[in-house]
């Protein structure tokens, strides 16, 4: 062994230069095991004799990290390689030099990249090997058994670490991306943005049961009850998640849901209409007989008054039917109380029933308008469109109108909410209290009316029944007076006239007044419908003012009849019977010449 | 991937054995493992031999093996009881790493160590047997002598 310094040591010799700075004699063996031998061990006091060849050297941590650096050093000149892959190189082959050397001369972008992967214990070219920004290294099928297991597991893959139990280094996005198959990328990024929504107090998924959309709150005041119409038709209240419900608070919904489905309106009814069966005690509903009750459970015949046993009853109490004892047990205050207790249930499940049904029926309309708006989209709309030559565009606003009616529907059924809740009597509330809970009850339940008269009316004329009883009405009418025309023709107009009782001077307009007049009633009688049900009472009234101003009668009589005019430059149907102007154009009812 | 590793460790722990525990295939299906524990000398456990059965799960080192000590059933030979917080009567053993903890870079050799460390320091915060954890807090030595009986009664001869 030489006893030269690093820097300048000959290592191209097979046996390795020398580590020591001290330049005694110490080596670092070809088998990779340290020797060393140290003269310092004498001057600092060991037991060994001077002259004594030494066979170990104490180092304290400098000396040691001097030592690994210079160990390193060594690698890198001898190899012309970095200093990070010397070290790496050096761990692999367990700090042997000579080992290292050995494969270095045979192969050396073997040694250059290899690691052993800590998972299945095989070595690979560190290119192929990924580490998670810790230096432990494994192999690409090894972090993907990793990886895909963690996946498979659920949202936690998202902080998935080292596999190393001491390493704490999380697995970075690009580790994930580079080893995972696709379906997996696909369920790790889903997870990622799932967190991304649940983490956020102000993002929350749509809770339609199909929809994918998030929603972003904007609003300042998370917490409170925010109405939410998705893209995907839905409408939600952002804070608890349940349908939109403004302006109900969400527990008053929560309230009001729970009540809907819990057993005790179910107790309530039981309460109410039934008494138990004195004997095995289960629930009986009298619907119908006498008096004389045998429990279909236990067979235990009782008296429904007084709830003692049918064989005390008899001609000894009094008859059948005259049951004393039970004015003797309301004497006694006992049935009275039960009675009362019953008749307060009852009154209160009315109550509820009111309201219920009221807040059902809005549903169920609601949910009857939400299929009609989807008829109406999917194939209505085109058949509209082609028939009345006119752009899909341009019928929007028959959509925009039902969704006014699905809109106002769920408005209208949380007021019945609001009010059950809101003007429940409370016991004991003074006479002011009570005056103006009824005062706001009634203010309240006016502007509930008037909104609801408006819906109603929308909601009708949103329907094809409006359309339809307008047509069939026009229809009727129409076919009446084409009848009498033909039948009044072949009996001869002589003894037509003299059916309508009208003097032969008298002709002009009030005769045809007076037919048309006969033929509305004959087509009210055909059609129940309204549209042709009105002109009867209307065409005398207003023909003649009409009249008066020189309309054209015959046209006048018609438009009468059929129970609207139509406008002559827009074609607008309008019902408005006495307007002059069009509804929708605002062009003057008749031509100018014609006045 | 999975009988790979696994023969790896089953060279590793021929060529190099861990103090106090042995572990290998108990038949032909390297899937299916026995290995046996020294009880350690400084624990109420010493000198008793307990068998431990390691079931390695087709996606195994991803997926975490089952190691149970061998309780009392008709298939097996040898019949272990342990009186100890975190092992049940079926021979169900509660230690982290054999489930929310494991790691792939863990190994059986790793996992026998800490059952041996388990046996040293019982964990009664998070019992398996909450009677016997209770005694563990309550009455070290009434659990020890108990502990001391069983491994004579049960993991000696």
């Amino acid at each position: 062994m030489s006893s030269e310094d690093y820097g300048d040591s000959d290592y191209g010799d097979e046996s390795m230069g020398d580590y020591g700075s001290d330049g005694s004699d110490q080596g670092y063996g070809s088998d990779g095991d340290f020797a060393y031998s140290d003269d310092d061990g004498a001057g600092m006091g060991s037991p060994l004799a001077k002259g004594t060849r030494k066979t170990f050297v104490v180092m304290d941590k400098d000396e040691l990290r001097e030592r690994l650096k210079a160990a390193v050093a060594q690698v890198v000149d001898l190899l012309c390689i970095s200093d990070a892959e010397a070290t790496r190189a050096l761990r692999f082959y367990k700090w042997d030099l000579g080992k290292l050397q050995e494969e270095w001369f045979g192969d050396p972008d073997a040694v250059r990249n290899k690691e052993t992967c800590k998972i299945c214990f095989e070595s690979f070219p560190v290119p192929d090997m990924h580490c998670a920004r810790c230096k432990h290294y494994y192999c690409k099928d090894c972090w993907r058994g990793y990886i895909q297991t963690a996946i498979d597991s659920g949202p936690s893959c998202l902080d998935l670490r080292c596999p190393d139990p001491e390493c704490k280094a999380a697995v970075p996005r690009s580790v994930v991306f580079s080893v995972a198959d696709a379906p997996h990328r696909q369920r790790y990024e889903e997870f990622a943005v799932r967190s991304f929504v649940d983490d956020q107090r102000q993002i929350a998924w749509c809770p339609a049961p199909d929809c994918q959309n998030a929603v972003l709150s904007l609003s300042d005041r998370l917490g409170v009850a925010q109405d939410i119409f998705c893209r995907c038709g839905a409408a939600f209240c952002f804070n608890c998640k349940e349908e939109a419900h403004r302006p109900v608070d969400c527990e008053t919904v929560r309230l009001w849901m729970i009540k809907n489905s819990a057993e005790s309106e179910n107790l309530n009814w039981i309460l109410a209409n039934t008494k138990p069966c004195p004997k095995c005690t289960r629930p009986i509903e009298k619907n119908q007989g006498c008096m004389h009750m045998t429990c279909s459970q236990c067979r235990h015949e009782f008296c429904w008054l007084c709830q003692g046993p049918w064989a005390e009853h008899g001609e000894r109490t009094g008859g059948f039917y005259n049951c004393n004892r039970f004015k003797k047990a309301v004497e006694k205050g006992e049935i009275d109380e039960q009675e009362q207790k019953r008749a307060h249930a009852r009154q209160s499940l009315e109550r509820y029933m009111h309201y219920w049904q009221r807040w059902a029926e809005n549903d169920s309309s609601r949910k009857k308008a939400l299929q009609q708006v989807d008829k109406f989209r999917g194939e209505q709309q085109e058949i509209l469109s082609e028939r009345t030559a006119t752009p899909t565009s341009q019928l929007k606003f028959i959509v925009d109108a039902w969704m006014q009616v699905v809109h106002c529907r769920r408005v209208l059924k949380w007021t019945y909410a609001i009010a059950y809740y809101t003007f429940e009597e409370t016991a004991g509330a003074s006479k002011e209290a009570r005056d103006q809970m009824a005062q706001h009850q009634e203010f309240f339940e006016f502007n509930q009316g008037q909104a609801e008269h408006y819906l109603e009316k929308l909601h009708h004329k949103a329907t094809w029944n409006a359309f339809r009883e307008q047509l069939i009405g026009l229809t009727d009418v129409t076919r009446s007076h084409f009848d009498k025309l033909v039948n009044e023709f072949e009996k001869g107009l002589d003894e037509a006239l003299k059916e309508y009782d009208v003097p032969r001077a008298d002709t002009g307009p009030s005769l045809v007044a007076a037919a048309a007049a006969a033929a509305a009633e004959a087509s009210s009688r055909d059609a129940k419908g309204k549209a042709a049900a009105q002109p009867s009472r209307r065409v005398t009234r207003s023909s003649k003012r009409r009249q008066e101003a020189g309309e054209d009668p015959e046209a006048m009589v018609l438009e009468e009849a059929a129970g609207f005019w139509q406008c002559r430059h827009c074609t607008y149907a309008n019902e408005d019977m006495e307007a002059q102007e069009c509804e929708v154009c605002g062009q003057p009812r008749r031509a100018a010449s014609q006045r | 991937m999975a009988s790979k590793r696994i023969q790896k460790e089953l060279a590793d722990l021929q060529k190099d054995p861990p103090t106090s525990c042995s572990a290998g295939p108990a038949g032909d299906d390297l899937f299916h493992w026995q290995a046996t524990i020294m009880g350690p000398s400084d624990s109420p456990y010493s000198g008793g031999v307990f068998f431990v059965t390691i079931h390695f799960p087709p996606d195994y080192p991803f997926k975490p093996p089952k190691v149970q000590f061998q309780t009392k059933s008709p298939k097996v030979q040898f019949q272990t009881k342990v009186y100890h917080p975190n092992i049940n009567s079926q021979g169900s053993i509660c230690l982290d790493i054999l489930k929310e903890q494991w790691s792939p870079a863990l190994t059986i050799s790793k996992v026998l160590l800490s059952i041996c460390s388990l046996l040293t320091d019982p964990n009664p915060d998070d019992p398996l047997v909450p009677e016997i954890a209770h005694i563990y807090k309550t009455d070290r030595s009434r659990y020890e002598e108990t502990a001391r009986e069983w491994t004579r009664k049960y993991a000696m001869g």
